[in-house]
C-alpha cells in the first residue's frame, strides 16, 4: 500500500472522470436539440427534438456506412489474427530468433502509416482492389499486425510449456499444437487482442479516406469527416451521426471491459 | 525441447515484406522519380523532389510542429496518467466501473472525438464559448488563433490517451511488491520518500516504455487534425502526416510527398532511437 486509502483520492478520480465524459454528454444533448435551440446559446435542450435522428438518416446514408465499417473491421480482424497468431507463437517460443522478429515487427510499427499510403494506393489499384471493402480491409488488417503480435505475445507466453510438450509427445506438430492446444488455452487473451484490433480497424481514417473515393465503399469515419465541417450548421445531425458510430464500440467495450483491461495491461507489462 | 519451426514465422514475415518493406522501397522509388497519380515512377529526377519538399515552408515547419506535438502530448499524458494512476492506487480498491470509464475514451473513434470537440468549441452555439460568455469573457474561440488551435489539439489528444497511460501505469504500480512498501514504512519512510526512492525506480522502465509508445502513436496523428482544424489557422496545426496527405492526395504532388515522407520517417526514427536507448539504459539500471 502506497498510502492509507483516502476518500479524497476517490473524489479526485471521480471529478476527473466526470470532466472527461463532458464532450460525449454534450454530443448526447446536441442530438436532441433543434438547430435554433443550439444557436440560442443555452447549454441544455429547451425542448427535446427527436427529429434529428430520422433527419440524419435521410441526409446521409448512415446505414450503409455503418455496414461498410463493420465489414472492413471484421475482415481486417480475421486477417490480422490469422497472420499474427503463428507469428506471435514463433516470437514467444523461438528464443533469440523470436526476439529478433519481434524487434523488426515493432520497428515497422514505429513508421507513421502515412508512409505506406502512396505505395499501397498504387498497389491496390494495380490489384484492382482500390475502392473495395476487401482492399481496405487488407491494408488495415496488415497495419494492425504489430499491435496484435505485441498483445498476443504476452498471452501465448503464459501457456505452460509442459502442456505443449505433452502434445508433442502425442505426436502433434507445432502448427497442430498451436491450433488445438495453445489457441484454446489462450482464448481469453486472444479475444481481447482481437477486440482491440477491431476497434483500431473500425476507427481508422487515413487509409480509408485515401483509398475509398466512392461513397458506396466509404466507412463511417470517412463519411462523418466529410459530413462535418464549418459549413454544416446542423449540430444535431452531426451529433447523431457520431453517436451512431460510437454506440456499437461502447457496447462492446462495456460488455468486454474486464477482458479488455486485462488484455491491454498484459500486453504492456510483460 | 524441440526447435520451433520457422514456418510459423512465414505469414508474419510475408506480411511485413508486403506492408513495410515493399512500400518503403516503392516510396524511395517515388521520391526519386517524376510521378503522378496516373503514372507512378515516370522518369528519374534525382533529388529534385527532396529539394521541393525541403523548400516547402508548410512541410519544413510541420516537422518541428510534429515533434513538438508528439513530445508535448507524450509528456503531458505521462504526467497526468501517473498522477491518476497513483490516485487509483491510493484509493486502494479494485477498478470496478472505473475500468469502463478508462476504456471508453480509448475506443472512441478519433473522428467522432474530433467532431464532439469541434462542436464543443464552435464560436457560435458551442458550449465552451457560451460558458466563457456567461463568465464575462466574450469572443472565446481557441480554434481561431494559432496557439489556441495547437493547444486544443493537444487537449483533444490528451483526452483520448491519458486513460490508456493511466491504465498501464496503474498496472505497473500494482506490480510493486507489497513487502517492499511495508518494509520501507517500518523503516519510517514518508509517503514522499516511498514514492521517490522505492516506487519511482521500480516503475521507471514502464514510464519510459509508455512514453515511447505514446511518442510513436502521437507522431501518427492525422484524424483530429483533419476533422478539427484542417491544419489551420494558417499552418499552425499542420502536422507532417496531414501535410504529406495534402501534398500527395489533394495537390497530387506525388514525388514531393514521397520525399517528404522519407524525411519525416527519418525524424521519427531519430526520436524513437533516442528514447529506446534510454529505455534500454533504464532497464539495465533498474533492479
Amino acid at each position: 500500500m502506497i498510502a492509507r486509502p483516502r476518500r479524497w483520492a476517490t473524489a479526485v478520480v471521480t471529478v476527473a472522470i466526470a470532466l472527461a465524459s463532458l464532450p460525449l454528454l454534450y454530443l448526447a444533448t446536441l442530438s436532441v436539440r433543434s438547430r435554433d435551440d443550439v444557436l440560442s446559446g443555452s447549454l441544455l435542450p429547451s425542448k427535446l427534438y427527436w427529429d434529428n435522428w430520422p433527419d440524419t438518416f435521410d441526409a446521409i446514408d448512415l446505414t450503409r456506412f455503418l455496414v461498410n465499417s463493420w465489414i472492413v473491421a471484421l475482415l481486417a480482424v480475421v486477417l490480422t489474427m490469422a497472420l499474427a497468431l503463428p507469428g506471435a507463437y514463433y516470437v514467444a517460443r523461438a528464443g533469440r530468433a523470436g526476439d529478433r522478429l519481434a524487434a523488426i515487427t515493432m520497428a515497422s510499427y514505429c513508421a507513421p502509416p502515412v508512409v505506406a499510403v502512396l505505395p499501397l494506393f498504387f498497389m491496390l489499384r494495380w490489384a484492382g482492389l482500390n475502392n473495395t471493402l476487401p482492399g481496405l480491409a487488407l491494408v488495415v488488417g496488415l497495419a494492425n499486425l504489430p499491435v496484435a503480435v505485441w498483445l498476443l505475445d504476452g498471452f501465448l507466453r503464459r501457456v505452460p510449456r509442459e502442456i505443449e510438450e505433452a502434445a508433442w509427445l502425442d505426436g502433434l506438430g507445432h502448427w497442430a499444437t498451436l491450433r488445438r492446444i495453445v489457441i484454446p488455452l489462450a482464448s481469453p487473451g486472444i479475444v481481447a487482442a482481437a477486440l482491440i484490433c477491431f476497434f483500431l480497424s473500425y476507427n481508422e481514417l487515413l487509409f480509408a479516406i485515401s483509398f475509398q473515393q466512392q461513397q458506396s465503399t466509404q466507412t463511417l469515419p470517412v463519411a462523418l469527416s466529410l459530413f462535418q465541417g464549418d459549413r454544416n450548421i446542423e449540430f444535431g445531425q452531426q451529433a447523431v451521426a457520431s453517436l451512431v458510430g460510437i454506440v456499437p464500440v461502447y457496447l462492446i467495450a462495456v460488455l468486454a471491459q474486464r477482458r479488455l483491461v486485462a488484455g491491454l495491461v498484459a500486453g504492456a507489462v510483460k | 525441447m524441440r526447435k520451433t519451426p520457422a514456418s510459423l514465422s512465414w505469414p508474419l514475415i510475408g506480411a511485413l515484406l508486403l506492408f513495410s518493406a515493399f512500400p518503403f522501397a516503392y516510396l524511395i522509388g517515388l521520391s526519386l522519380t517524376d510521378s503522378t497519380l496516373a503514372r507512378p515512377l515516370n522518369g528519374f529526377s534525382g533529388l529534385d523532389n527532396y529539394a521541393d519538399a525541403l523548400a516547402s515552408t508548410a512541410f519544413k515547419s510541420s516537422l518541428w510542429r510534429s515533434a513538438l506535438f508528439a513530445v508535448g502530448a507524450a509528456l503531458l499524458q505521462l504526467a497526468l496518467g501517473t498522477a491518476l494512476a497513483l490516485l487509483l492506487a491510493i484509493r486502494g480498491r479494485r477498478l470496478g466501473w472505473l475500468g469502463v470509464a478508462l476504456l471508453l475514451p480509448l475506443v472512441t473513434p478519433p473522428v467522432m472525438v474530433g467532431v464532439a470537440w469541434k462542436l464543443l468549441l464552435a464560436p457560435v452555439g458551442g458550449a465552451l464559448p457560451e460558458i466563457a460568455d456567461t463568465l464575462g469573457s466574450s469572443g472565446f474561440n481557441p480554434l481561431g488563433s494559432s496557439l489556441g488551435a495547437f493547444v486544443s489539439l493537444l487537449a483533444i489528444d490528451t483526452w483520448q490517451w491519458t486513460p490508456f497511460v493511466t491504465l498501464l501505469l496503474y498496472a505497473a504500480l500494482l506490480g510493486v511488491p507489497r513487502e517492499l512498501l511495508d518494509a520501507a514504512r517500518i523503516d519510517g519512510a514518508s509517503t514522499r520518500q516511498l514514492l521517490r526512492h522505492v516506487i519511482l525506480p521500480l516503475i521507471a522502465g514502464t514510464l519510459v516504455a509508455v512514453f515511447l509508445l505514446r511518442l510513436v502513436i502521437a507522431f501518427k496523428v492525422f484524424d483530429i487534425v483533419y476533422v478539427v482544424t484542417s491544419g489551420g489557422p494558417g499552418f499552425a496545426t499542420t502536422l507532417s502526416a496531414f501535410d504529406i496527405y495534402r501534398t500527395g492526395l489533394q495537390d497530387f504532388q506525388v514525388g514531393e510527398a514521397a520525399a517528404a515522407t522519407v524525411v519525416f520517417s527519418l525524424l521519427v526514427g531519430i526520436f524513437v532511437t533516442v528514447v529506446s536507448r534510454l529505455h534500454k539504459r533504464v532497464r539495465e539500471v533498474a533492479p
